[in-house]
């Protein structure tokens, strides 16, 4: 009966916690004129290596997003490079508030299966800035770089009961990929259906013969290759990969580094792919107390 | 005192079409021919129309990694593997997806003191000259400031 009477409350606590919208954002936005085409949003998306354009109408109110994956589907849909982005646009702009907190954040564009989520100060002004996982991950990275707790663990790594996390610990296992000659239509299909943001392109052994991305499409898309094109064509290599073994800390790093945001796995170069590591992947990894708090071994302290 | 009269005539130039490894190339042999560093060049389309300037600037925003600065000091971290694989994705860029496109250019017949105010205020250290549409010529600024103080000591002589 006592039991019975008894409540539990439990306070969750994960990485985020504590971090708001405001300490990951990003302030450069990239805003685009609705009457501004396909192939200008594409220059500027490469140019500043950005996933998404906030388009404003005249009265430089924002309308909408143009993100990769628009673009992509005018490109399957065959429409013109100069296509006026107001007719491919999703709107309106999926936003939070700069207080709001990251799990919040993340938790929107996980159910919105978005990858990046615009910040306003407060819900009636205007937008400010940009979260994208990389920035999620890279507050993390900064934080726990610093964090003394940290710091004491990396001392007591040697001999430790608490292993550093490694990027087995966090990966994917499941890999989608094409061949070479497998037309672009369906690499298009293949993102699409199954929400990826990049295929392995290899052999019929799964060993790795480059990667196509969103970028890569969009390039050929303004580069003037049809659907009908092939994979080999347009992929990107060599590709950027890590061991299994390797620290999940030293692969953040590396994404960042190549400025990628996904990195593959395999245990050395010409050797099939196992697994895949996604920026989205480090976000979802949460501690769940602070004590573990494995995102403090996500950092790698000076020196190791 | 007006553009036509300090513009250089003979310039250097890129085409949209070309790859940026080409346009480094023609960037380096440009300074080399001119004897003097060339920081960026116009862009010009087959109808020698300006569409677009390329600066080294717009390369290294480039290929510099965007969230480089959440590593910090970076140094725990080696540089090498890291150049190829930064070099390797300008590969497949080519002018026409960094150059500027935003462009100020002014006439043969626009004042100095216009074009000098122009760069003081855009913060651009050349201009192209346009007649009828097409490149004739480009302004340096430090042309345009030795045109300038070169009247100013020449003034004092007097």
């Amino acid at each position: 009966m006592a039991k019975d009477n008894v409540i539990a409350v439990f306070k969750n606590r994960s990485v985020l916690s504590g971090m708001t919208a405001k300490e990951a954002m990003q302030k450069h936005l990239l805003r685009l004129p609705c009457e501004a085409d396909i192939k200008n949003c594409i220059r500027h998306l490469i140019k500043f290596k950005t996933n998404a354009a906030l388009i404003i109408n005249r009265d430089r109110r924002p309308e909408g997003v143009v993100s990769k994956t628009d673009i992509i589907g005018a490109y399957y849909a065959g429409l013109p490079a100069d296509t006026p982005l107001c007719d491919i646009m999703a709107g309106p702009p999926c936003v939070c508030t700069a207080r709001d907190s990251l799990e919040t954040a993340v938790e929107h564009m996980q159910a919105h299966g978005i990858h990046q989520i615009y910040v306003r100060p407060d819900a009636e002004k205007d937008i400010e800035g940009l979260v994208t996982y990389a920035d999620i991950v890279g507050l993390i990275y900064r934080y726990c770089r610093t964090c003394i707790r940290s710091g004491r663990y990396a001392k007591q790594i040697a001999g430790s009961k608490i292993p550093p996390l490694i990027v087995r610990d966090v990966m994917t296992h499941h890999i989608v990929s094409c061949t070479g000659a497998q037309p672009i239509a369906n690499i298009i299909e293949n993102l699409s259906t199954q929400k990826l943001g990049a295929l392995l392109v290899a052999d019929n052994t799964r060993i790795p013969l480059g990667t196509i991305s969103k970028t890569d499409l969009i390039l050929a898309y303004t580069r003037g290759i049809g659907i009908d094109g092939s994979a080999a064509e347009i992929m990107n290599s060599p590709i950027v990969a890590c061991t299994a073994e390797t620290r999940l800390s030293r692969a953040v790093q590396q994404m960042f580094l190549a400025d990628v945001q996904r990195i593959f796995v395999a245990e050395g170069p010409g050797s099939p792919v196992t697994g895949i590591l996604a920026l989205s992947d480090a976000t979802r990894f949460r501690s769940g107390t602070c004590r573990a708090c494995a995102a403090g071994r996500i950092s790698e302290p000076p020196g190791n | 005192m007006f553009a036509k009269q300090v513009m250089d005539t003979r310039f250097h130039f890129l085409r949209p079409d070309q790859s940026v490894v080409e346009a480094i190339k023609i960037l380096e042999i440009a300074g080399k021919k001119e004897g003097k560093k060339i920081f960026g060049m116009m862009v010009i389309d087959h109808d020698d129309r300006l569409v677009g300037m390329l600066s080294m600037f717009d390369i290294l925003l480039y290929i510099q990694p965007k969230h480089i600065g959440i590593l910090g000091e970076m140094e725990d971290i080696s540089p090498e593997p890291l150049f190829e694989s930064l070099l390797n994705r300008v590969k497949k860029i080519r002018v026409e997806d960094l150059m500027s496109t935003n462009l100020v250019f002014v006439k043969p017949d626009t004042h100095v003191l216009v074009v000098m105010d122009i760069m003081i205020k855009k913060h651009v250290r050349r201009l192209p000259v346009i007649r009828n549409g097409k490149v004739i010529g480009i302004l340096y600024r430090s042309d345009l400031f030795n045109f300038l103080m070169g009247k100013l000591i020449e003034d004092g002589k007097g």
